[in-house]
């Protein structure tokens, strides 16, 4: 939870206890934010817009993988197969039934959570290791399914998409929307009764269960949400590239989002959030460093594997020094400017 | 000097801000048996894991004092480290392969220095064991698997054997018998024992000299005829008083004896 | 029958990638998912000591064998060991990023064109004709010669020999297998090296058969379900599970879809921990104590 800024507790009313945002302070920097993010799109060049766009759509899927592994604390390797879920089935609707975004995106939440449901049975009786293994072998079936339709239906290359939204404002103010709705959903959520029994299970399932959680139900929640969101969120991807593959949802995306996850910090939303940045303008970094080395064009044709290789490093190197992630990173900023001049550090979980 | 194993004002932090172990000074003279008594939480076992090395597991640390084995400091040693000075632990719980046979466990442990012979000190010292060589120690009542603890800890040829709660879950008969075992080991090899119990007659009849443990400090040590005519040890450890006394009034008897004198 | 060889070469080519899945997993309870890319690790080594030693194809052999044991025990000491202790998932996921740290790195280092470090051997993958009208060829027998003498030879060490006592005790109770005296870095770093020898022998068998591409280090992925369904910590349950796995993918790909190949593996890993999470062999993990 973030770090209490106001002193004391004076709440006197109900919804003074509820607001998510508490002082003045608060109030003004999200009042900035919004300010900055709604003027955005007018000052960034057509590849910061396109960035931000990638970011936007990426968070949604990312949020839904932290209430699952991070919050709930059930391990899943499947997330590419859920995100696949969603593309597919709003591109399988629109290629044989021609149905418009507005009976996708719902058919895609429809589908995740029925996914989700599926994925989670699992959960019921497994735990760590072989629930992650469970997934995988999940999501491997899924993209089965999918690369069946496409060579049995003749699209071997893809799905071809049509868009309602063209231009890329647009499809800002859209995913920002969506952004901003799965994460007001996410703090909701989490500071339900939900959301407590998920970090009750987090923490000790048996002790969980012995206060009289339903644990069963709470694990089923926690992937019907996530995959919902996730499934929207791959439905929003098909119609965002204009195009469904299955090449595109490997083990690499999932591990991609789990990155996401892990470097931004687990438990948190902002940590999924702060993730989401780092993972989806990482290969723009590496982009930038080649050119600024100036070995762009020797290394042209291996960009790809600078790609792979980097990633994977930054991942160990956050895994093996800084398993809190950016979140810790921040966290420990904030602890450094409150505490000045002392320095005893808090003790973490 | 002539003791083996000297604690010297000994502390131990939890996580950086529970001190489970507070300036805990004992001795323990080479070829003795010393017994640690105390009720549950007093600190004996993480004294134990101090002397061992085996606290940074638990993100514990010693924060103060010092322990000395045979003249060389040996606090905050890496545990195989200290395992090869001839320190050797009797855990609790978790204290055979489960997986392995008896005469595997007995293999598995690492002698020190270069012998091969103390495995056969286990089958000596307790007969009951050479039965059993190739059950599995997943299938041994909780007797033999003491024993079979006891006779692993032999295999490392221990110069101080260090045992946490010898008599738990024991019957009383078997706890006599092991304690006679000990006796013979004590003979046999001059190995020098740190025994952890929480059943104070039996372990006042075996020691040399017992310390008595209570949160975190030793607050009484001496022979055990001094101690068994300590008017304190013979209620709350011997259970000589009349009327029943509960877990919370022993604590505030102590810290107010303690406080007042 | 070529349908019972087939089945024999793929069961011997998951089981020598799973035994190294099994080996890291009963020593040090860590799941692996970096063995695909040692396993082409593996392979390219042998395709980088078959082009310095070309005159002399057996010691290039060796040389790729040793280069393996010392490539799986420096992946142990720079970077596993500072994962004991920390929580199965982060485990996992180093393994994971090592693998893709990997992959990324072999494409840098040998391009992406396909290899055949057989050629630069010199040796030939002559066809030999068995009974019932069967083909196999040399690297299928040689495959599954050598998954016989790894089993055999693993089963003697961990069975009969002390350290093999050891590294079984250290993967029960690792905290106690060290106050019994047992180098914790010492077993696990060996069990990595054994690890990366034989998914690099695996790796080479596989790249003398069909060339090496940098999609190799999906058989290393299929060959984890053989592990799992066996029984994660026991050397029987991976051969088993190797078996049953190739035997349905042969089978079904025969009868039914040839699409099925990368899927069945996983087809048969869901089934099985539906019906039995700790697969034919393995041992039940303890349940949560409160």
């Amino acid at each position: 939870m973030s770090q209490p800024r106001s002193s004391g507790y004076w709440h006197t009313r109900y919804a003074q206890d509820t607001a998510l945002v508490e002082t003045r302070t608060q109030k003004f920097w999200l009042a900035a934010l919004a300010l900055a993010l709604g003027t955005y799109p007018f000052l960034a060049n057509a590849l910061w817009l396109d960035l931000a766009n990638q970011v936007l759509l990426a968070s949604i899927g990312a949020v839904a993988l932290m209430l699952l592994t991070g919050y709930a604390g059930q391990i899943s390797l499947g997330h590419a197969g859920l995100l696949a879920a969603g593309a597919f089935t709003a591109g399988i609707l629109f290629q044989e039934l021609a149905a418009p975004m507005w009976v996708t995106l719902p058919a895609a939440a429809a589908v995740g959570a029925a996914l989700g449901l599926v994925f989670g049975l699992p959960s019921l009786r497994l735990r760590g290791l072989y629930l992650a293994v469970s997934t995988l072998a999940l999501h491997f079936i899924v993209i089965h399914i999918g690369a069946e339709y496409e060579t049995k239906r003749g699209y071997s290359t893809g799905i071809v998409m049509d868009s309602p939204v063209q231009d890329a404002r647009a499809w800002y103010f859209v995913l920002l929307a969506a952004s901003a709705a799965t994460v007001l959903f996410s703090l909701n959520l989490l500071r339900s009764r939900t959301g407590r029994a998920w970090r009750a299970i987090h923490g000790r399932e048996t002790v969980a269960e012995a206060l009289g959680i339903h644990v069963a139900r709470a694990k089923l929640t926690a992937f019907v949400v996530s995959s919902m969101l996730a499934a929207v969120s791959g439905a929003l991807f098909a119609y965002f590239r204009g195009f469904v593959s299955v090449e595109a949802f490997s083990l690499y995306l999932t591990i991609q989002y789990v990155a996401m996850v892990i470097i931004g910090g687990m438990g948190s939303v902002l940590g999924a959030l702060l993730g989401t940045v780092f993972v989806v303008l990482f290969p723009y970094l590496i982009d930038a460093a080649m050119r600024a080395l100036g070995v762009a064009d020797r290394l042209a044709s291996l960009v790809f594997a600078i790609n792979y290789a980097g990633f994977g490093l930054v991942m160990l190197l956050f895994l093996v020094f800084e398993p809190q992630g950016l979140v810790g990173l921040w966290r420990r900023a904030q602890n450094w400017a409150l505490l000045w001049p002392f320095k005893q550090r808090p003790v973490q979980r | 000097m002539s003791a083996l194993l000297r604690v010297e004002k000994l502390e131990v932090v939890y996580h950086r801000v529970v001190t489970a172990v507070q300036g805990v000074t004992l001795e323990v003279p080479r070829g003795s048996l010393v017994a640690l008594l105390g009720t549950n939480g007093a600190g004996k076992t993480t004294t134990l894991r101090a002397i061992s090395g085996f606290l940074g597991l638990d993100d514990a640390r010693v924060t103060d004092g010092a322990v000395w084995f045979d003249g060389t400091r040996i606090e905050n040693l890496p545990p195989h480290r200290v395992t090869r000075r001839g320190i050797v632990l009797v855990p609790e719980r978790n204290k055979v392969f489960e997986g392995l046979t008896v005469d595997e466990n007995l293999e598995a442990a690492v002698p020190r220095g270069s012998s091969a012979g103390p495995r056969d000190l286990a089958y000596t010292v307790f007969p009951a064991l050479k039965a059993l060589r190739r059950r599995q120690a997943g299938y041994l009542s909780g007797g033999e698997r003491q024993m079979l603890a006891i006779g692993s800890a032999l295999a490392c040829s221990p110069r101080l054997l260090l045992i946490d709660e010898l008599s738990q879950g024991l019957a009383p008969i078997l706890v006599a018998e092991l304690m006679e075992r000990l006796q013979a080991i004590r003979a046999e090899t001059g190995a020098t024992i740190l025994l952890v119990e929480q059943n104070a007659q039996v372990a006042l009849e075996a020691a040399d000299h017992g310390y008595v443990m209570e949160s975190g400090r030793v607050v009484l040590d001496g022979t055990p005829e001094r101690l068994r005519a300590h008017e304190d040890v013979r209620e709350f450890y011997l259970g000589g008083s009349e009327r029943r006394r509960s877990y919370r009034e022993v604590k505030q008897y102590r810290r107010s004896r303690r406080w007042y004198g | 029958m070529q349908l019972a060889v087939n089945i024999a070469v793929l069961g011997s080519i998951y089981a020598l990638i799973s035994c190294g899945y099994v080996l890291i997993y009963r020593v040090s309870r860590v799941l692996s998912l970096a063995h695909g890319e040692l396993m082409m690790l593996g392979a390219y080594g042998l395709y980088a000591t078959a082009s310095l030693f070309s005159a002399h194809p057996l010691v290039a052999l060796a040389a790729a064998c040793a280069l393996g044991l010392m490539v799986g025990v420096a992946v142990y000491f720079a970077l596993m060991w500072r994962m004991t202790g920390e929580s199965v998932l982060a485990a996992v996921l180093a393994t994971i990023a090592l693998g893709i740290l990997l992959r990324g790195a072999m494409i840098l280092v040998f391009g992406t064109q396909t290899r055949h470090p057989l050629d630069e051997l010199g040796w030939e993958n002559a066809s030999h004709e068995l009974w019932g009208g069967a083909r196999i060829s040399t690297v299928g027998l040689a495959l599954l010669a050598c998954t016989a003498l790894v089993y055999l030879g693993l089963f003697a060490f961990l069975r009969a020999t002390r350290w093999g006592i050891r590294m079984r005790a250290a993967g029960q109770h690792a905290l106690l297998a060290a106050q019994r005296g047992i180098g914790l870095h010492g077993v696990y770093a060996l069990a990595w090296g054994l690890a990366t020898l034989t998914g690099g022998l695996a790796g080479m068998l596989l790249a003398a058969d069909a060339g090496l591409e940098g999609t190799l280090y999906i058989v290393g992925l299929k060959a984890f379900p053989a592990a799992l369904v066996g029984g994660l910590d026991s050397l029987l349950g991976a051969l088993a599970g190797s078996l049953i796995i190739a035997g349905a993918e042969v089978l079904l790909i025969h009868y039914v879809d040839p699409l099925l190949a990368d899927v069945v593996p996983f087809i048969v890993l869901l089934a099985m921990l539906i019906v039995r999470p700790w697969g034919l062999f393995g041992t039940r993990e303890e349940l949560d104590r409160v």
